[in-house]
């Protein structure tokens, strides 16, 4: 990592701030009854990485799901900066432009060149016209070291590359909240750990708030300001931690004491919950 | 179970595809009735346009000559009483099975072998690519020429419909078998013969399935055409039988309700058959019954 | 240039190859290649403030950083985003001659302590790396990232130039790529097989009809009367190349065709597109297209025949009606096909729903639908010369028909063959066309070939 570059740590955030606030999500009330989400309650701080570790099958899509608007919840509230998201009298909320979803098997869109996808979000919202929109993708691409990528498509590009082809479309429009699926589950580990130092690069150049779903503690802790632990299905915080390492972070943090020791407190919690998943036979999804 | 029979009594597809289906059959029945439906004064400005581009006047269709469902309830009625109209289905079928399960024997050992083998592959492929084009139609002439009866004749324009589908369907099939499927075989210790019976024919069996529903539709077609060919068209009456002759027959006769009789009698006979293979295909691949 | 490794200065070519995988061009680069550039490399020493080089001066040796520290600082014409950057092990810098049309010194370098580096001659690495096009391009490629991310000057990277011999894919125009392709299949044995294919069908025509005569077969036209007929000016039975009856039936054929599946396309891919986008669409209209489709098109001629006062629709309309349920159907099943995700993502991004339809929906479907216009040509040949042969005036399948009637059985083969081909340009038409305007899918399937 560059540390030539001094990063706007110390510049506040207001906006992004997420309470959930005892949200329970039933599937198929009058049929199976499927409790997916138990009386969840998570508080995310504007401009913070929140990081849900739990096993397959939990319901942590499901919360992602109810922020991002995909999904309705039963009950309890999703606040965004003090605006009602979702709750039991409007329990959808609408997909929009302040809560930007990275999907786990990636949706560039394939058709559209690497640039082309960047700027979809600016040009389909007209906030920006096609030259200036143009003009400020090929910075941010720069930036995030894919100027070289800028004219093929997504199909040609290694996955890795794609990752951050769709965080940099995301990040286009400003959001308050960037939404993570297990973005980086399908690639390798060494590709995972270049890419971990790519997002916190990127993280550092522009504030958002994080919400990140993984199911791999180590990722969780090398990120995150806060991880939030999730039971198995219904889901809800077992435990919820603060990450005391100091930002910004780069690859040693991962053989630092602190890391070690964090990684300790939590892996007993973890182990279980997975442990129960396995017995309880739950699909990956 | 009943909760559900209950659910889907009131479900709103299944009411939504009854409504429309009866609406289609309203506007059917007075379309056929009006007799001035699509009637050439109506539609001047759109024919005149057709004019201008050079189309005959006389394109669009005449929809008020179509008879009516409540005619062809009636025509129905009568003629289920028959037993030439049962003779019919029962000969359609007997040529439609006799060309699919040759279309079947022939096709899937050919498909495997040209997945299998890359020599065989260079070697008969372009053939059959060549070959493709030509519908089965156009075989009809050169094989009532060469077969020394009628029925071989059909039957063998039926299956050449059905076995460039199923050729092509096992192809892909074969092709798109996970290649680590082979390479865990081979990690096993499986001989050559092992890997075919265990891995290339289950794995191409859903596409074989697949093919042969395809085929059984234009084993269908080919048949009715062929039938209406060699029983209509200038050759000799009286032979044939078969619904595609039936139809023919009707409309000769001029008993237009007839025509319909026997088109939907075909539909319903080639929608049977799709089902009975796609059952069929089911029980032979359980793994894909849990999705 | 050809100097090895000074022992003076105590470093070993092992010693070298260490620094070399630590620097990020180099890294991951097999060991050999790396022994290989650790030959031509020759040992640099500076104290500290010692002037490396100047922006300006001739470019010739690439220096990779073994200790100490280094001050790199861009001129201000190359438009850095970032001027100043300090080089400590592993670090590579004076990479400007790998540029193309780059001499000069892009940048003043100054050790800020005593440093130890080692360099290498630029136009002897290039020679080294040009023996391995494979590792060259992906320490080209490293390069590039290099200067994009660490010295952050992405302006540059149009100049890093390509090593191996072998263009890449993605730099090839179509043609090239094709003809490229087409070298490539006439090198394998495929060619060779395919004629032994046919010499084979060929040939068992040939043996069976005229040769030994076997019974069935000998009443078949045999191979060479029907291609003397073919090619007879005057033909026996009225059609050959030379005729200009000959190209009116083609044409007839091609024009009524044409007609059923520009009306069947026109019509069945937005019929298709609605029936998978809306449900309640679907709801209400599916069950009756369902309920029509299984009847086979022929089983229509008498209806039609009855419908359409003139027979010319009647033939158009039967072809027409077949390409449609084919259409539609692909259509249909294509943008069902499209993941969720391509949708939600598009929500996510502000898109209205005019604008998912739009910029999603419709390109996502296009690759089924592009093979339902495939099946939907092949199925509405199919149905044309079925109806053609059972009534109708000109066209192929008319011919066909006739021939047979008349007894002019060569005919009916050069009828068939004809058939054959023309339906088979047309598909291939559609085919290319689909190619066209799905360049982003040809290109994802060229990566994945097996």
């Amino acid at each position: 990592m560059d540390m030539s570059t001094p990063s706007p740590i110390g510049a506040p955030v207001t906006r992004g701030r997420i309470v959930i606030d005892d949200v329970v999500k039933v599937y198929d009330p009058e049929g199976a009854a499927v409790m997916a989400v138990d009386h969840c309650s998570l508080d995310i701080e504007a401009g913070e990485i929140c990081m849900i570790v739990g096993p397959s099958g939990c319901g942590k899509t499901t919360l992602l799901n109810a922020i991002a608007g995909f999904h309705d919840i039963t009950s309890g509230r999703i606040l965004l900066d003090n605006e009602v998201l979702c709750s039991a009298e409007r329990p959808k909320a609408e997909p929009g432009p302040d809560r930007i979803v990275v999907f786990q098997n990636g949706a560039l869109f394939p058709w559209k060149t690497n640039l082309e996808n960047v700027i979809f979000g600016p040009v389909m919202q007209a906030k920006l016209d096609r030259k200036q929109a143009i003009d400020k993708g090929r910075a941010m691409m720069a930036d995030a070291g894919l100027s070289s990528v800028e004219h093929s498509y997504p199909g040609e590009v290694s996955s890795g590359m794609r990752r951050r082809v769709e965080i940099v479309r995301a990040l286009m429009n400003d959001p308050r909240v960037l939404l993570l699926d297990e973005p980086y589950r399908a690639l390798d580990s060494l590709t995972k750990s270049v890419m971990h130092e790519a997002l916190l690069e990127i993280y550092y150049k522009n504030k958002v708030t994080i919400f990140f779903i993984t199911h791999d503690l180590e990722e969780a802790i090398f990120l995150g300001h806060k991880v939030a632990i999730m039971t198995t299905r219904p889901c809800k915080p077992k435990k919820v931690l603060t990450v005391d390492i100091p930002h910004p972070r780069d690859y040693s943090v991962l053989t630092s004491k602190r890391f070690r020791e964090l990684i300790e407190e939590t892996n007993e919690a973890v182990h279980e919950e997975a442990l129960k998943a396995f017995q309880a036979g739950e699909k990956e999804g | 179970m009943a909760a559900r029979m209950g659910r889907m009594l009131t479900s709103r597809t299944l009411w939504r595809g009854v409504a429309s289906i009866l609406i289609f059959l309203v506007l059917w029945e007075i379309g056929s009735r009006s007799k001035q439906w699509m009637a050439p004064e109506m539609f001047a400005p759109l024919k005149a346009l057709l004019g201008a581009l050079g189309f005959k006047k006389d394109y669009l269709p005449w929809i008020g000559t179509v008879p009516a469902p409540s005619g062809v309830l009636a025509a129905w009625l009568e003629v289920v009483g028959s037993a030439g109209y049962w003779q019919s289905w029962y000969m359609s079928f007997f040529r439609v099975m006799g060309g699919f399960v040759a279309a079947m024997l022939v096709g899937i050992p050919f498909g495997l072998m040209l997945a299998v083998s890359r020599t065989a592959n260079g070697i008969f492929f372009p053939t059959f690519e060549v070959l493709r084009p030509i519908p089965p139609l156009a075989w009809v002439p050169a094989s009532i020429i060469f077969w020394p009866t009628q029925e071989l004749s059909i039957t063998f324009v039926t299956f050449l419909g059905a076995f460039y589908t199923i050729v092509i369907n096992v192809l892909g099939g074969a092709r798109s078998i996970d290649v680590r499927y082979f390479q865990a075989a081979q990690s096993m210790g499986s001989s050559g013969w092992d890997i075919f019976r265990r891995i290339i024919l289950p794995g191409t069996l859903p596409s074989i399935v697949v093919g042969s529903a395809v085929g059984m539709g234009i084993t269908w077609e080919v048949v009715v055409a062929a039938e209406m060919i060699s029983g209509g068209g200038s050759q000799q009456a009286g032979t044939g039988g078969g619904l595609g002759f039936f139809i023919w027959n009707s409309y000769v006769g001029g008993s237009y309700e007839q025509i319909v009789v026997g088109m939907i009698s075909i539909g319903i006979a080639g929608y049977f058959s799709s089902e009975l293979l796609r059952w069929l295909g089911k029980y032979v691949t359980p793994w894909l019954r849990v999705r | 240039m050809e100097l090895t490794i000074n022992s003076g200065s105590g470093a070993t070519v092992d010693a070298v190859v260490g620094v070399l995988r630590e620097s990020t061009p180099f890294a991951g680069v097999p060991d050999e290649l790396l022994r290989k550039i650790a030959v031509i490399a020759r040992p640099a020493r500076f104290a500290a403030g010692e002037r490396v080089y100047n922006a300006g001066e001739g470019a010739d040796d690439i220096f990779v950083v073994v200790s100490g520290r280094l001050e790199h600082i861009f001129a201000a014409e190359v438009g850095a985003r970032e001027p100043l950057k300090r080089v400590t092990r592993g670090g590579i810098f004076g990479w400007a001659g790998l540029l193309l049309g780059q001499t000069k010194r892009l940048a003043t370098v100054t050790a800020l302590e005593p440093s130890e580096a080692i360099r290498i001659d630029t136009d002897a690495l290039v020679k080294v790396l040009e023996a391995e096009p494979g590792a060259a391009n992906a320490v080209m490629d490293r390069f590039a990232s290099m200067i994009v991310r660490e010295f952050t000057v992405p302006e540059l990277l149009a100049q890093v130039r390509r090593l191996s011999g072998e263009p890449q894919p993605e730099e090839m125009s179509s043609l090239e790529l094709t003809l490229y392709r087409f070298g490539q299949w006439a090198k394998s044995p495929r060619p060779y097989l395919m004629l032994i294919g046919f010499a084979l069908l060929l040939g068992a025509w040939y043996l069976t009809v005229e040769v030994w005569k076997l019974p069935r077969f000998r009443e078949m036209p045999g191979i060479t009367t029907v291609v003397k007929e073919w090619l007879n000016p005057n033909p026996v039975y009225g059609l050959s190349f030379y005729t200009a009856e000959y190209y009116t039936h083609i044409w007839v054929s091609v024009w009524r065709i044409a007609q059923a599946f520009f009306l069947a396309t026109v019509l069945g891919v937005p019929f298709g597109l609605f029936l998978g986008w809306s449900r309640k669409f679907k709801e209400y209209v599916f069950p009756v297209f369902e309920l029509l489709r299984p009847i086979p098109i022929l089983a229509w001629v008498p209806l039609a025949i009855v419908m359409f006062i003139a027979t010319e629709s009647a033939v158009v309309f039967l072809a027409f009606l077949a390409s449609f349920f084919a259409t539609a159907l692909n259509t249909m099943l294509g943008v069902e096909s499209i993941d969720e995700s391509y949708v939600r993502a598009a929500n996510c991004l502000g898109a209205s729903k005019w604008q998912v339809f739009r910029h999603v929906i419709v390109p996502g479907a296009m690759p089924f639908i592009f093979t339902g216009l495939q099946i939907s040509i092949g199925v509405s040949w199919f149905s044309l010369v079925a109806a053609e042969m059972v009534s109708g005036q000109y066209g192929l399948g008319y011919v066909i028909n006739t021939s047979y009637m008349m007894v002019r059985y060569p005919t009916i083969v050069i009828g068939m063959i004809t058939l054959g081909f023309v339906g088979y340009v047309t598909s291939a038409l559609v085919r290319v066309a689909g190619d066209y305007m799905m360049e982003w899918r040809v290109r994802e399937l060229a990566l994945t070939e097996r």
